[in-house]
């Protein structure tokens, strides 16, 4: 071998790395969100189950449940399975005071989001329903006298909701508590036909 | 000596064996490779979705499959993902507007437009995106509390000292980091344009 085959040979090696190179770090940053999504729901199930929404703390020390909180807001979670039955939440809205719904996959990735804004005559009803349940449900309407659920499909049977509340003034935290505590969140069983 | 050498050359079972070592290193060296740039991509790039505007870095709200996959492996990693997805839209400050990391020795002064949103909050946070304790009970302010002056302008101290009016405690930070979060904002159509004097400006002041 000569030189110039020694160089194509050592530029063709090169190539491969680079290419090996290039496909693990498109693997990578693919599959990165996947592994910090893996423990989410496991974390959420620790906290609280299908149909209770407990009020998450403000940690000081170490990891809480969400990273970069906010601290004016009030927070709390309540997961859903929907191969249990659907989940309801219900709430009545103070005018002008701040709420928010965030729907969440198991992964954590919101699928709708909406803030108080949103509701019908001060209150906002939300049905998270899988695409099987939402045919049953509407199987079940009444045309004469239309529900006023909002019907959100889930993208997965599994997921939380995370309720928040701004305290708008420091004194306000303990009515932005109650606030998010009055949001209901059930299980509703949904009978197939 | 030399024979032996020519023997291993020879053998027909050696060749494969020596080209499956090279295909491996090589592998292995590719692999390498590969991490180490999405572990530098991860811990210093921003993403394509990022907006900047002066000392701030946004992340505009969108779902999930909006995102694209640089974003998004950014944002899980270092668990600002809440910060992307919910209904605020975030920025995230490092350091004053002159481009300096933030010094918990140093005081600092917010003042500025903030977009229009129904309500905004300025909060400290840890680099890691923990709350930071302190004496007083006040980890951040938010637009409706914040003292204004009689032409609705604001200014807020982020000082380790007491300081008259808005006064945000450092506490026993030694690294800090601001959010700016905006709930129910109208940037919406307008995120492509925001630039750093819609945004509050931080000015480094005394240290010591």
């Amino acid at each position: 071998m000569n030189r110039i085959d020694h160089l194509l040979a050592a530029l063709l090696w090169l190539a491969g790395i680079l290419v090996v190179a290039g496909i693990t770090h498109i693997a990578a940053i693919f599959a990165l969100p996947k592994l910090a999504a893996k423990d989410v729901f496991a974390r959420v199930s620790e906290l609280a189950k299908p149909g209770q929404a407990p009020i998450l703390p403000l940690a000081l020390t170490g990891k809480s449940f969400i990273s970069f909180p906010d601290p004016a807001m009030v927070q709390s979670i309540c997961p859903f399975n929907l191969s249990e039955g659907g989940l309801r939440l219900h709430a009545d809205v103070e005018p002008d005071r701040f709420l928010s719904l965030s729907f969440r996959t198991s992964a954590g990735d919101v699928f709708y989001s909406m803030s108080d804004l949103a509701a019908q005559q001060g209150r906002i009803d939300v049905v998270v329903l899988t695409p099987a349940q939402l045919e049953v449900v509407e199987a079940d309407d009444d045309e004469d006298n239309p529900s006023q659920d909002l019907r959100l499909i889930a993208p997965e049977a599994k997921g939380f909701v995370i309720i928040s509340a701004l305290a708008a003034y420091q004194g306000e935290r303990t009515a932005a508590e109650e606030r998010v505590k009055s949001v209901a969140c059930t299980v509703e069983q949904i009978a197939p036909e | 000596m030399s024979l032996g050498t020519a023997a291993v050359r020879k053998s027909p079972l050696w060749t494969p064996a020596i080209m499956l070592g090279k295909y491996l290193a090589a592998s292995c060296l590719g692999i390498f490779l590969g991490l180490v740039i999405t572990f530098i991509e991860i811990e210093h790039g921003k993403g394509f979705t990022a907006i900047e505007a002066g000392p701030w870095t946004g992340w505009p709200r969108s779902e999930a499959s909006e995102i694209d996959p640089y974003t998004r492996a950014i944002l899980a990693y270092s668990g600002k993902i809440s910060l992307s997805e919910s209904e605020a839209m975030s920025f995230v400050a490092q350091g004053s507007s002159d481009g300096a990391a933030f010094d918990p020795d140093c005081d600092y002064t917010i003042k500025g437009e903030v977009p229009p949103a129904r309500y905004w909050t300025l909060s400290l946070l840890s680099p890691a995106g923990a709350l930071i304790g302190n004496m007083t009970d006040r980890r951040g302010f938010t637009s409706s509390e914040v003292l204004r002056a009689s032409d609705g302008r604001f200014e807020i101290t982020l000082s380790r000292h007491a300081r008259p009016g808005n006064w945000l405690p450092l506490g026993s930070a030694s690294k800090f980091i601001l959010v700016l979060r905006l709930y129910d904002n109208e940037l919406g159509a307008t995120e492509g344009t925001l630039d750093a004097a819609h945004m509050p400006a931080i000015a480094k002041g005394r240290c010591r």
